[in-house]
């Protein structure tokens, strides 16, 4: 099995606290990041999801999120890419090589959430299929917030130890227990991510997948693990039941000759 | 994820795939070698320059991050109250402002017909003359009063109305008949001042009327509210439409569009009928508590339900909660409030509220007033004006301050020719053909004008039907005059902060300072312009407080003298709060709040509200293609359930009408706005076909705003417009 539930939530490393109850939908970290990461004008790396309105007038409810790469503990992208593109800092973000990718977009079937993004424009030649958030190290190697983050007019978005912001989060649920759902999103989802997300709706409302704590990187490399031990068992297994099967099928063979030798000598006459 | 904004919503630019930031490439001599003197860019020009935006009136502190000679990210500064380390989308964008691709970067002089957007490059020696020479004929033909000046809030403001004052003319228009003059008149007849300052730090109880901080951001005041939520703040909100601000709210009231009043007047009447007020602070510190007394009791909660539609039961408790909650309670004076012609009253309701549970001192505080210690250059007496003003003040409007004015009946009396006619207009950073209500009537203004200049960084709608474009520097490549205390919206403690270049202006960009200046010598009236250049006007600011210009412009702001103020010290008449007005009284006012029911819809008619969103400042960012990336669709508002039994659905092109005008736009079937009513962004439908990203974007509610005044403050009734709605 994968890290245990009290080594995911003890995990070193930068992390994001995202909360649904103060997010404005300013939009102010999509532009911030815009602008800190150069992204051209018709591309991004943070969307805006969820339900948005909810509820016939005059009874209503609004939540909407902002999100972008979860930076999980065990990202899938990284294990499903076939060529090492992906790399994952001890201290978080979760990093992507254009100068390694072949284009193959495993790593976007592979990420639950839907993050990395295929860049139509450019072609082979030019490199960089792939686009998503790298967490600004270009900022957090210096001090600096994510731009994202540092921008937030409201702190729905903070930035900090993981550890930190999850005792945070804790703290904000039982400080307000009508207000939140009872559970912060990433604290163990996919093994656990760095984009901690407490909300007053069901996550599913926020538009976040239910994945199971396990991530599919842990599952498929468990898969992976006892695949040769498997095939190895299985060809034996197989080949056992081959020659098993010859063997009958000869027996069977030789005693039907035998049959038939005797059900027809009159043929053997003719 | 399910409701994302798709790669779809990221190609409304189509080939204008340019990066952010990736444009302007010369190095800026000046702007860099300053900052590397007082070590804010090192040797390669690189770091960050503290600075001031000006996305909207809010004036955040910002740190600009220069990389050689270019704006390549803003932050907000630390140090700036009104940023905190923050800024608002339109602050984060605010680089995309200078870098715009439609930039007006040289003077230009009109050769087509107004309006055919056909203009010449032009010197600036060559735009400034004819400038000068038109407003010397103007005044020479038809006196100085013939010249309009307008301008909206900015620093360099006290510069404009001081090129206005020396030529003498007594006409000026701002936005704030637009926008705020039913607060600020209010305030300054209950408390002698324009706006209290709002403190959130020991709030327990907040009832927003109308002002929805989530969208229409106020940076640090937007943030205030939510961590005062996050602390258990019950916040009450009064809007017909659930908006992003009621989404956070204990309590939204979609209360019927113009009865505001009766609500409050219901809230007093509980508070007074209950006795729930602060006897001993309304004793100590008002004036004519008997007669709002006497006024208010017919007001009920059960009177006041069937004008709001808002349940009896519910009104009394909100106050019975909110007097509780006193002195820590708050009734939010709101701000751009001209939405009624009932709406001053509304505001003198709300202010009397606070001072009968004696919320003062507490969540109210005084403004500072004064220069802070600071100079201003010497300068001759301004000449005597005699003519009377085109706007009504203070001959048709006793109430409104001359530096407010009515900018509605400045249009319309320019129409009119009356009193006189009026020949020329100066406008400087300002769009009246996107803010004035009923643009046909403001395009029929202009018509009536010998001579049109605009001083501007874009060609916006009004610069498309001027003669001469000035092309002015963007706040982050001038420098603006420091503002004093008593500027409302600078009072931020006992700093003032800095506008500096951080680079170089592109092209032939030129700060208001040296553009008033050189008009002003042109004019003969060099005078009342006496510094060398910008540098030299702050410096003569700063030289009573003994600091250097270039301490200032690396610290980004300078410490002001410690002032005492008194914060029971009212600048009213009688020196305390004046819950009744005796000089509203004496004027035929009404000097308590009464009831004064304004007009409604006819059936199948709808009220047409306008208010912002989170992306946009009033009529001057449509352009900005970084707020235009992340920005939704704008589009007419309409309750999901009356679209329906209209046969109108989402998504369909609807003709939108009214008195005065008809507009084309898409309707959006929301639940969020009450059946009553349609919504409507203002700021688009641009007539300027230099505005590359904005031409073409949405239609504009100016087209069909009714002129409306409110007789006692100035202010426009903006949500007074009624319209039909049908199938286009």
């Amino acid at each position: 099995m994968g890290a245990s539930m009290t080594d995911i939530k003890n995990i070193q490393h930068k992390a994001f606290l995202f909360d649904a109850t103060r997010c404005i939908d300013c939009r102010a970290c999509m532009i911030s990041c815009s602008v800190e990461n150069n992204i051209p004008m018709n591309k991004t790396r943070i969307w805006v999801a969820g339900v948005g309105l909810k509820g016939e007038y005059p009874n209503l409810e609004r939540a909407s999120m902002v999100y972008h790469c979860m930076h999980c503990v065990a990202p899938d992208c990284l294990s499903a890419c076939p060529v090492g593109a992906y790399s994952k800092r001890p201290d978080g973000p979760v990093l992507y090589d254009p100068d390694k990718c072949i284009g193959c977009r495993y790593c976007m079937n592979a990420c639950p959430f839907g993050v990395p993004h295929f860049d139509y424009d450019k072609g082979l030649i030019q490199g960089a299929f792939i686009d998503k958030c790298t967490m600004c190290p270009q900022r957090i190697d210096i001090g600096q917030e994510p731009a994202c983050v540092a921008t937030c007019p409201t702190d729905a978005l903070m930035f900090g130890e993981r550890a930190d912001l999850l005792k945070e989060a804790h703290a904000r649920i039982q400080a307000h227990p009508d207000r939140y759902i009872d559970h912060v999103y990433g604290e163990t989802e996919n093994g656990g991510t760095s984009y901690l997300i407490l909300s007053h709706v069901p996550f599913g409302e926020l538009g976040l997948p239910d994945v199971g704590s396990t991530p599919v990187k842990v599952v498929s490399e468990e898969v992976m693990d006892i695949t040769i031990p498997f095939a190895l068992t299985w060809g034996a297994i197989l080949t056992g039941v081959t020659i098993g099967v010859h063997a009958y099928n000869q027996k069977k063979e030789a005693a039907e000759k035998k049959l038939v030798d005797a059900d027809s000598p009159a043929e053997e006459t003719k | 994820m399910t409701k994302t904004l798709t790669r779809r919503d990221f190609l409304k630019l189509g080939g204008s795939a340019i990066g952010a930031v990736a444009l302007g490439e010369f190095i800026p001599p000046l702007v860099a070698k300053a900052a590397r003197a007082n070590g804010q860019l090192d040797a390669s020009d690189s770091g960050y320059i503290s600075s001031m935006c000006e996305m909207c009136v809010w004036r955040c502190g910002l740190l600009a991050k220069v990389k050689s000679g270019r704006v390549v990210k803003l932050e907000g500064n630390p140090d700036h109250p009104h940023s905190k380390g923050k800024l608002c989308p339109r602050g984060q964008a605010g680089l995309m402002n200078t870098y715009d691709p439609d930039r007006v970067l040289t003077p230009l002089v009109r050769v087509g017909n107004r309006g055919e957007g056909l203009f010449r490059k032009a010197s600036w020696d060559e735009a400034l003359n004819i400038v000068a020479k038109n407003m010397q004929d103007i005044k020479q033909k038809y006196g100085p009063e013939a010249m309009i000046f307008s301008s909206t809030h900015n620093l360099s403001q006290p510069l404009f109305e001081n090129l206005l004052q020396a030529y003498g003319s007594p006409n000026y228009g701002t936005q704030r008949s637009l926008c705020f003059n039913a607060m600020t008149v209010s305030n300054l007849i209950t408390y002698g001042m324009e706006e209290p300052e709002r403190d959130y730090s020991q709030l327990k109880y907040i009832i927003l009327t109308g002002r929805n901080l989530a969208e229409a951001i106020s940076n640090s005041e937007t943030g205030e509210l939510i961590h005062a939520i996050d602390r258990g703040v019950k916040l009450v909100y009064l809007d017909p439409r659930f908006t992003k601000t009621a989404a956070k709210a204990a309590e939204w009231l979609p209360i019927r569009p113009g009865t505001d009043l009766a609500f409050h007047l219901a809230m007093l009447n509980v508070i007074i009928g209950e006795g729930l007020y602060n006897a001993s602070f309304v004793s100590q510190y008002t004036v004519g508590f008997d007669e709002v007394a006497a006024s208010v009791g017919q007001y009920t909660p059960e009177w006041a339900a069937r004008i709001t539609e808002i349940p009896a039961d519910t009104i009394r408790r909100i106050a019975r909660e909110f007097a509780a909650a006193a002195p820590y309670s708050l009734a939010h004076n709101g701000w751009r409030t001209s939405n009624f012609v009932n709406s001053f009253q509304t505001e003198r309701a709300i202010t009397i509220l606070n001072a009968l549970v004696g919320n003062w001192g507490t969540t109210m505080f005084p403004v500072g007033t004064g220069t802070g210690g600071m100079g201003t250059p010497p300068q001759p007496a301004y000449p005597r004006v005699s003519a009377q003003r085109l706007d009504g003040v203070p001959w048709k409007y006793p109430f409104v301050p001359l530096q407010y004015g009515v900018f509605q009946q400045l249009r319309d009396s320019i129409v009119d020719e009356k009193p006189y006619a009026a020949h020329g207009w100066l406008i400087s950073r300002q769009n009246p053909a996107m803010s004035i209500p009923d643009r046909r009537k403001t395009l029929e203004a202009f018509g009536k004008m010998d001579f049109i200049v605009t001083t501007d960084i874009i060609m916006n709608d009004t610069s498309w039907f001027s003669d001469v474009v000035l092309p002015e520097a963007s706040y982050l490549e001038r420098y603006d005059p420091l503002s004093m205390v008593g500027d409302p919206l600078s009072a931020v403690g006992s700093r003032a902060f800095l506008r500096q270049p951080v680079i170089e202006p592109q092209g032939e960009g030129k700060s208001a300072m040296w553009i008033y200046k050189q008009l002003g010598t042109r004019l003969g009236l060099g005078d009342f312009f006496q510094y060398k250049d910008e540098e030299d006007y702050i410096a003569q600011q700063l030289a009573p407080l003994g600091v250097s210009l270039n301490e200032v412009r690396s610290r980004g702001y300078v410490n002001l003298p410690a002032s005492h103020q008194d914060i029971y010290k009212w600048t009213t008449s009688s020196g305390k709060i004046e819950l009744k007005s005796t000089a509203l009284d004496k004027a035929g006012f009404d000097g308590v709040p009464k009831w004064d029911e304004p007009p409604a819809p006819k059936s199948g008619q709808f009220y047409l509200l306008t208010g912002k969103g989170a992306r946009q400042t009033q009529f001057g960012t449509q352009n900005n293609q970084l707020l235009h990336k992340y920005d939704d669709e704008p589009g007419l508002w309409m309750n999901a359930k009356t679209a329906a039994s209209q046969g109108l659905k989402d998504g369909d092109k609807v003709e939108v009408t009214s008195d005065v005008g008809k507009i084309y736009v898409k309707l959006q079937a929301t639940q969020a706005i009450r059946p009553d009513c349609v919504y409507l962004q203002p700021g688009f439908g641009h007539l300027s076909k230099g505005l590359t990203t904005a031409y073409g974007l949405g239609s504009s509610s100016s087209d069909l705003h009714v002129t409306y005044t409110d007789p006692i403050s100035g202010g426009q009734a903006l949500s007074q417009t009624f319209v039909t709605v049908r199938k286009a």
